[in-house]
């Protein structure tokens, strides 16, 4: 059997996050009554002229100059028509040649080795509407049109045929979000439909040049999801092949159910779009400056923000890679380190390293378990960046001890409040006052007759208990630290 | 005909702010004139009276209270039956909008309300502005006032033929290739279409998007500055519309001088296409009084003009088809009752309810883009129009203005078809994107009058009613000469 490798190509469709729509004023905003953000442009009136939105624009370019992309500064649009109820003009308005970023690239990490992925093209486009068929599971024998989507931004992008592997899908994916997150051009998310992915696949044998049949695959919604229907989607055209039969060049659907691929429709069926210029968007140059703008505003992006926090932080790559995974937890960790900075000055000078270190290990393990557990984005976190800091700095002071932090954090949580205010109502400020701390020793010495024996013999644990008994008389609010350093003063003597 | 009818509207804008005359008594007489003369015409699809009236009886108290006037306060004013005014049908003469209400003010009907004009009702024109003869409206034919049983021109017939039996003193029209200046010129009366993007087109019913502008037809080419004074000017809306200052066109229109020193071009391909006798020596006249006036005249050589007919075709038709597709019977409009499924039910509706003259378009525009097409005929037409363009651009170092019969025939009869050639050198106008106009310039033996076209340079708008307005003071046209009906 002949050994064939993967070539796989995306489409990737992402929601322009600006407020309103790229052709009109209305409102672009997700899960509103349907129909209420439509207007005679994008209802499609007689009449209604299209006007495009800067700020769609921007996004796009400034997309296009994150990913190392060219761009065209003569902007053109055309018509690409096919009718569905859910395009009321029965033609989408995108752009055909050229598109706003031609040629870019992106490296994503597969198996501990960088591979560069090229992306042919970024363009601008306008979404359909949304049909809807059936209500509360029960089908409907007309269907319902909501137009609020109609006529939102899309930016869409092409790789190039240069996928070789369904985890390099992932990747590439992963990498790609993550990279439009932090640039803010838009949400990303698959869940919400902003984020929508169609895949290319063939297969080839070894040193073949020329590609194989493609198959493309529609409706898939997840990134796992997308992983998953290039793997099938491989094994099924290997299969084909290897049975001498051949596969034919078709519009395939994921079902997330049965985990298998469907044939929607065969090429032969292909429409004709009939793409022409869209003669009521003059095509205009984008201005040096414009651009240059925009490249001032594309932010730090993950990888170089990632090295940052190795170098300024002094954080493990683990941890910085973990906090620069998602934009909004680095900004989060940022804001709250800004935080110790500014009211700990003196304190932090001293402690930065351990402070950072503190700080990123909280949002990682107890912040984190918090959020993941209740679904939460760390965007609508109960616990405040701030009130974080504060967390961290009480703990760094010796305020409080570890485990007390972690009973004020959960309580943090729950009632989103400062833990200064939880450490003095509920009176857990740690001792640290050494007087107090000899005198409960002393008693717990004296009433440990036992242990005391046991550890001057030589059966150091001992000591355990007696230091059980110091921190009960405290209720915990012994600093153990400096308990145990009285302790062993006191039994070594 | 009431008197008050054959009075310029500048003139009776002045009457009605001086409260000498009441715009009640202007739209009492239009529609007394409308009433006595439509009914042969036809140019109206629907009329208000009532409205209209109350319109005009508020720009009356509006005036007695001393508050300032507008530019056109208390006028009455045709308006094509393809521009939206909120609140009102708008059917475009096709049965596929019979019951639409326009949720919105086109651009136009808004200066114009601001101006103070008031509505009198919707002109009659070729379902969806396709064609040269209003015989393609889905509700009735209109008339040419001049011989009732000839066509008005189109596809502003309705407007064109309002205007010229004194029912209107004016009117709103629109064009695409030709549709405001060929039925002026059948008609007598002035019609102008702007430079491609000096007037909105926000809230115009789409024929060919890159072709498409309102322009005004009206007695006389001041009250023509006039009306174009109000409506024109930028609007963020329609992003064709180009930036700048509001221009008042009727000043300086009597500049003195233009005659002694304008360069008037004749094309030399006039002679290449078959043309009415008497549409020729009136012509040669017109040139030659323009010529004893000062005027240089020159010959001009524009080899693309074979052309136009072709490259206007296959791109008019083409935006046709994309624009006509949102008419689909599924959000407003006609829809099909017996459609089994989502593609019968279009087909339906739009067989059902669109004209034979759509359909052709319609089916000429989805194969010229066709993919195996598109080259070959589309994109080879655009790249032909750049050369026309580029070859009249040539001209106008020669001269000021292209000088043409506004039409090669005289309006045929109803059923009879006019040549395709008939108005190609007005055509030439809306590819290149320029502003042309029509002016009355005689009557021929049957009684009927021609007209004349200048075309003008991008822009050159302000200068174009100059000469306009110049030639109609020599001409000899009698502009008080109204049809006997």
């Amino acid at each position: 059997m002949a050994d064939y490798e993967t070539v796989v190509g995306l489409e990737v469709h992402m929601q322009i996050n600006t407020k309103s729509k790229v052709f009109c004023e209305c409102s672009a905003k997700f899960g509103s009554e349907p129909n209420s953000n439509t207007c005679v442009i994008c209802t499609s009136q007689p009449g209604a002229i299209p006007i495009l939105n800067k700020k769609a624009v921007e996004a796009v370019v400034k997309t296009g100059l994150a990913l190392n992309f060219t761009i065209n500064k003569r902007c053109t649009f055309a018509r690409k028509q096919y009718f569905y109820p859910d395009v009321p003009k029965n033609y989408q308005i995108t752009q055909s040649d050229p598109p706003l970023c031609s040629g870019g690239k992106l490296a994503i990490i597969v198996g501990g080795k960088e591979k560069i992925v090229n992306i042919a093209r970024i363009h601008l486009e306008e979404d359909a509407g949304k049909l809807v068929h059936e209500i509360g599971g029960k089908k409907l024998n007309y269907s319902l049109l909501d137009l609020n989507r109609a006529g939102v931004g899309l930016m869409e992008l092409v790789t190039e045929p240069e996928i070789s592997s369904p985890q390099e899908a992932l990747e590439f994916l992963k990498e790609l979000k993550n990279i439009v997150e932090y640039l803010e051009t838009s949400e990303c998310s698959m869940e919400e439909g902003k984020m929508r992915c169609d895949v290319n696949v063939s297969i080839r044998p070894v040193g073949q040049k020329e590609f194989g049949t493609r198959v493309e695959i529609k409706n898939m919604n997840s990134i796992s999801g997308i992983r998953d229907a290039i793997t099938y989607e491989v094994e099924r055209q290997k299969e084909v092949l290897n049975s001498g039969g051949r596969l034919t060049q078709e519009t395939r659907l994921w079902d997330a159910e049965e985990r298998i691929t469907k044939s929607m429709r065969s090429k032969e069926g292909a429409l004709d779009y009939r793409y022409f210029p869209e003669p009521d968007l003059v095509p205009f140059d984008l201005m040096d400056s414009f651009v240059e703008e925009l490249r001032k505003q594309v932010l730090e992006l993950p990888k170089a923000r990632k090295t940052r926090f190795m170098k300024d932080y002094g954080l493990s790559e683990y941890d910085a890679a973990y906090l620069t995974s998602v934009r909004m937890i680095a900004d989060y960790y940022e804001e709250s380190l800004n935080v110790l900075k500014n009211e700990k000055s003196g304190v932090l000078a001293k402690k930065f390293v351990v402070a950072a270190k503190t700080l990123a290990n909280w949002i990682s393990t107890e912040l984190s378990a918090k959020l993941n557990a209740s679904k939460t984005s760390i965007a609508d976190a109960p616990v405040s960046s701030r009130n974080l800091a504060k967390l961290v700095s009480l703990i760094l002071d010796g305020a409080i001890s570890g485990k007390m932090a972690k009973t004020v954090f959960e309580e943090m949580y729950e009632k989103s409040t400062d833990p200064e205010m939880i450490v003095k109502e509920k009176g857990l400020m740690q001792i640290s006052d050494e007087s107090a701390i000899v005198k409960m020793c002393e008693e717990a010495v004296s009433e440990s007759p036992k242990a005391v024996a046991e550890f001057k013999s030589g059966k150091e644990r001992a000591v355990g208990a007696v230091i059980g008994l110091v921190m009960k008389k405290s209720k915990g609010q012994a600093n153990p630290q400096l308990v145990n350093k009285i302790l062993m003063e006191k039994l070594k003597t | 005909m009431d008197e008050i009818l054959k009075i310029r509207v500048r003139n009776l804008r002045a009457k009605v702010c001086s409260g000498e005359i009441k715009s009640v008594e202007i739209v009492k007489a239009c529609f007394k004139r409308i009433k006595e003369v439509d009914s042969k015409i036809k140019a109206f699809l629907k009329l208000d009276e009532e409205h209209s009236l109350k319109q005009a009886a508020q720009t009356d108290n509006k005036i007695k209270t001393g508050a300032e006037c507008g530019s056109l306060e208390g006028i009455p004013i045709g308006i094509k039956d393809n521009i939206m005014i909120k609140g009102e049908s708008m059917t475009s003469a096709s049965k596929y909008l019979e019951n639409y209400i326009s949720p919105y003010n086109a651009a136009v009907i808004e200066k114009l309300k601001e101006a103070g004009a008031v509505f009198v009702g919707r002109t009659n024109m070729d379902e969806f502005a396709m064609g040269g003869s209003t015989e393609a409206s889905a509700y009735q034919k209109t008339a040419n006032p001049w011989n009732i049983e000839r066509i008005p021109g189109g596809s502003s017939g309705g407007s064109a033929s309002a205007v010229s039996s004194g029912m209107v003193p004016f009117a709103l029209g629109s064009d695409t290739g030709g549709s405001i200046r060929q039925p002026a010129g059948f008609c007598g009366i002035v019609g102008y279409k702007p430079s491609y993007g000096l007037i909105s087109r926000y809230g115009v019913c789409a024929l060919a998007s890159s072709f498409d502008q309102i322009g005004v037809l009206s007695k006389d080419v001041k009250d023509a500055a006039l009306l174009t004074s109000v409506i024109a000017g930028e609007d963020y809306r329609d992003p064709v519309c180009c930036p700048g200052e509001r221009i008042d066109y009727t000043s300086g229109i009597d500049n003195p001088d233009i005659l002694k020193t304008v360069k008037i071009g004749i094309p030399k391909q006039l002679l290449d296409y078959k043309m009415d006798g008497e549409i020729s020596e009136c012509f040669s006249k017109a040139v030659n009084k323009l010529e004893l006036e000062g005027a240089t005249i020159a010959e001009i050589d524009i080899a693309a003009y074979k052309y136009v007919l072709a490259l206007y075709k296959v791109i008019m038709c083409a935006e046709v088809s994309a624009n006509i597709a949102t008419f689909d019977g599924i959000r407003y409009g006609h829809r099909s009752s017996s459609g089994r499924n989502l593609n019968d039910e279009y087909a339906k509706s739009r067989a059902e309810s669109l004209g034979y003259e759509v359909k052709k378009r319609i089916l000429f525009g989805t194969y010229v883009l066709g993919a195996k097409n598109y080259y070959r005929c589309y994109h080879q037409a655009q790249k032909v129009r750049t050369l026309l363009i580029n070859q009249i651009n040539e001209a106008y170092k020669k001269c000021d203005f292209i000088f043409s019969p506004a039409t090669l025939q005289m309006p045929v009869k109803f059923g009879e078809t006019l040549s395709e050639e008939c108005d190609i050198f007005v055509t030439a106008a809306n590819l290149a994107g320029l502003p042309g106009i029509t002016v009355p310039c005689s009557f021929v033996s049957s009684g009927m009058p021609m007209g004349v076209h200048f075309m003008g340079s991008r822009f050159s708008d302000a200068k174009l009613f100059q000469i306009a307005n110049a030639f109609e003071r020599i001409s000899g046209f009698d502009l008080n000469k109204y049809p006997v009906l």
